[in-house]
């Protein structure tokens, strides 16, 4: 029972979670390759700080997109079925929650395309 | 009473009208990347107050209105629209907004003119480095721009943390002893502007400041070829016995008058210091009577600058001291 609980809490949250790993790896991978002089160093003919926080967002933003659409379609066939209002509750929660997640982990990513890396 | 009342308010009146033009006003752009963040600062002032007061005024309706009519304000149609849409709409478009301005600001480009500053307890060194076929020359408390082309200012200091900041253009910028900072801007319209020290850094913080002077090209030019000159020989008796005068009062071992033996460091350069607008880092008028006041009395004007006070001259021979300076140009 409570195991199923935390595991509801943690798709809930989903979003956030993966927000707050993009944030993390994005600051943390930025000012260790500015710090060491990588600022013009290249992947594939794209900046290389731009590279790591643009693959940083689609790993987190992918995950993030997944959950909320479960999400979305176990809510829909709650309809008619006698859910307890709790679980209600979390779902809808967890399909505001993610939803934002979504535009937050975007806009997190959205400096690397305006912004020169390490200026 | 009901008199100082009225001027009492009417000074209050006039506090924000005074603060947004003028020399010294970051609300009085004079520069490409000022107006940019200065438009920014428009846009986020004029929207948040707009959003505070459609807010507040939401709040009061909530709270005084009969139920009956204020009901739409919890429905789901309100909260979708007003509480996660409008929020989600206004940020993804001020975060490019404010993004693009940054990218804009503050970026060095090819060809630009380098100046270099140093922050002193309590004034500025300004060095015009070299540049084709011009002589590099040091002057003091005074930038010379030309308009219309990009500056590069590299800025560090001698002593403590200073800062640069120059309202008028945008930009404000740490000066940090053994570290190079820049500051990169265009000044777009000739005029006088002032910049001060941004961060506390002693005593007389307060009285360090220095002029910007804007420039036509061809004004800049021969400003610039002025300036790398040596100083003119005194014309008369009367400025040359004050140059004997600055000679003997050992001046010169702190301060630099090209062409004559005077080649201290320590303080500014006073090779032009005729030229400049004001004395005593943005201080105080430069003319014959704000020198000699200067030379005389340093300590009382600006205590704790590092140059005493020569309240021993005669009368007359602080005069021809302060014409010999005054006669640098
Ligand atoms: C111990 C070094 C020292 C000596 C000696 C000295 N000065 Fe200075 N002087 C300074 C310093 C430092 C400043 C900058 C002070 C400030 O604004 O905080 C200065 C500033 C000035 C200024 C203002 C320059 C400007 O552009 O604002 C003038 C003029 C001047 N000195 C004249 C003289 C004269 C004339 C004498 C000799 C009678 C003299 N000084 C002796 C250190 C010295
Ligand atoms: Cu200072």
């Amino acid at each position: 029972m409570s195991g199923t609980r935390t595991l509801h809490v943690l798709v809930m949250l989903g979003g956030m979670i993966a927000w707050a790993v993009q944030f993390t790896i994005i600051y943390g991978v930025t000012s260790t390759l500015c710090g060491r002089g990588w600022a013009d160093a290249t992947l594939f003919g794209i900046g290389i700080v731009q590279a790591v926080i643009v693959a940083t967002t689609v790993l987190a933003f992918v995950p993030t997109a997944l959950v909320f659409m479960g999400l979305l379609r176990a809510y829909r066939s709650l309809e008619g079925e006698d859910a307890s209002a709790a679980t209600a509750f979390m779902m809808q929660a967890g399909i505001l929650i993610n939803g934002l997640s979504l535009i937050v982990i975007l806009w997190q990513g959205a400096p690397a395309l305006i912004l020169p890396a390490c200026a | 009473m009901d008199s100082v009342a009225r001027r009492a308010a009417g000074l209050l009146w006039a506090l924000p009208v005074a603060g947004c033009g003028g020399v010294q006003s970051a609300l009085d752009p004079a520069g490409g990347d000022a107006t940019g963040i200065y438009r920014l600062t428009i846009v986020m002032t004029a929207g948040a107050t707009l959003i505070f007061i459609v807010v507040t005024a939401l709040l009061l309706y909530a709270i005084f209105a009969p139920p009956e009519r204020r009901a739409w304000l919890g429905s789901r149609r309100t909260i979708v629209y007003g509480g996660l849409a409008f929020p989600v709409v206004t940020l993804s478009l001020l975060l490019p907004y404010g993004l693009l301005v940054m990218r804009d600001t503050d970026v060095p480009r090819p060809g630009a003119l380098r100046i270099e500053v140093i922050g002193e307890q309590y004034w500025w060194r300004v060095r015009y480095p070299a540049e084709d076929g011009q002589a590099e020359f040091s002057t003091a408390n005074e930038l010379v721009v030309p308009i219309g082309r990009p500056i590069t200012v590299s800025v560090t200091a001698a002593d403590v943390i200073h800062s640069f900041w120059i309202p008028n253009f945008g930009g404000k910028i740490d000066m940090i002893p053994g570290r190079i900072n820049r500051f990169n801007f265009t000044a777009e319209r000739p005029g006088i502007y002032r910049g001060v020290c941004a961060e506390f850094c002693g005593d007389q913080h307060a009285r360090m400041a220095f002029d910007v002077v804007a420039l036509e090209p061809a004004a800049f030019a021969s400003w610039r070829s002025t300036q790398a000159q040596p100083a003119p020989e005194p014309a008369i008796p009367f400025l040359a016995r004050g140059g004997e005068l600055f000679r003997a009062g050992g001046c010169g071992s702190c301060h630099v008058v090209r062409g004559t033996e005077a080649n201290g460091r320590f303080g500014p350069d006073l090779t032009h210091v005729g030229s400049r607008r004001t004395i005593g880092a943005g201080q105080f008028p430069n003319n014959i009577g704000t020198l000699a006041g200067w030379v005389a009395n340093v300590q009382h004007i600006k205590p704790g600058a590092r140059m005493p006070s020569y309240g021993s001259f005669t009368g007359e021979d602080l005069r021809a001291l302060a014409g010999y300076l005054e006669s640098l140009k």
